[in-house]
């Protein structure tokens, strides 16, 4: 069991991964993890703005998860909502990486796929518009975000957002994210 | 009117709306997980004040290191229903208070500058 956890250990270590987690994910986890890796970002000496940049993509796609993981346990009480997914930030060749994963239903695949391709396909300034716009249209009911969390994510990350969904047996769909900083 | 107010959390921030005063004050972090259910009171009471205030200056201080997209929404929101008061002739002065090191709370002050008209808007760096 050691060898076996050692070396998953060291396989993390050596893909430049800082920080992972699969499993249930809630708002307080969220709180607790961000400050950790705002506290090791700085330790490092990593530049204010590149913090933020993190910081604030780690948020939108932890709380992407929170709201929109197919996958969930609702507890009978008030208490909070439990929704599964996996999320990973890493550092590779200078710039951080972060990739979170997790269920969706089908009827929310063409929505976001629809969603995805159009933030890919713009620019920094088409970004802003269309952050801008999105930001002043009244949410819609069923959203517990604005809308706003992937457009967020592209205009600080540096390189183009990437993305996958993949059609499972189980007739969910799986959905990989990944923004590099 | 009572004074509305919020202590400050991990993840919203302080909030301190004095109607006597007609001073808001919003300042720290703002990642809630349901931001539009968090700051339904804040807006229900800024409505009511703003129904009832008349030939006032109202001033306005934000300090907010980060903020999440969806509490975003929720300060265009605020600052769409404080620009409706000063197109009625209520004067509005917001600030927005920024760390100097932090483009991005710059920047994001910018962005609300730009949609903004009649308050006026003034973006204040905080030297270190």
């Amino acid at each position: 069991m050691q060898k076996e956890i050692q070396n998953f250990y060291h396989q993390l270590q050596e893909k430049g991964i800082i920080f992972s987690f699969s499993g249930p994910i809630s708002q307080s986890l969220l709180e607790g993890i961000g400050q950790t890796l705002k506290q090791k970002m700085s330790l490092e000496e990593t530049s204010t703005n590149v913090i933020h940049k993190v910081f604030s993509i780690f948020v939108e796609l932890m709380q992407n998860i929170i709201n929109y993981s197919a996958q969930r346990v609702t507890p009978e009480e008030a208490e909070q909502e439990l929704s599964y997914g996996v999320l990973i930030v890493g550092k590779e060749e200078e710039h951080f990486y972060i990739i979170s994963g997790n269920y969706i239903h089908e009827d929310q695949k063409g929505p976001l796929q629809e969603k995805l391709a159009k933030i890919k396909s713009m620019d920094k300034d088409e970004l802003k518009q269309y952050y801008k716009q999105q930001r002043r249209l009244q949410a819609d009911d069923a959203s517990k975000g604005a809308g706003l969390g992937f457009i967020e994510m592209a205009r600080k990350a540096t390189h183009p957002i990437e993305y996958e969904i993949a059609n499972m047996e189980n007739g969910y769909n799986f959905f990989v994210v990944k923004a590099v900083i | 009117m009572d004074i509305f107010t919020r202590e400050q959390t991990k993840s919203t921030p302080w909030i301190h709306f004095d109607p006597q005063e007609n001073h808001l004050q919003i300042k720290g972090e703002s990642y809630p997980e349901n931001s539009a259910s968090f700051y339904a009171p804040m807006m229900e009471w800024l409505e009511e004040y703003l129904n009832a205030v008349s030939n006032s200056n109202i001033r306005v201080d934000v300090e907010l290191v980060y903020f999440n997209s969806s509490s975003s929404k929720v300060f265009m929101n605020l600052f769409d229903r404080l620009e409706e008061s000063a197109r009625n002739g209520i004067h509005v002065e917001i600030n927005w208070m920024y760390h100097e090191d932090n483009d991005t709370a710059f920047e994001c002050g910018e962005e609300f500058q730009e949609d903004l008209e009649n308050v006026v808007f003034n973006l204040l760096p905080i030297e270190e």
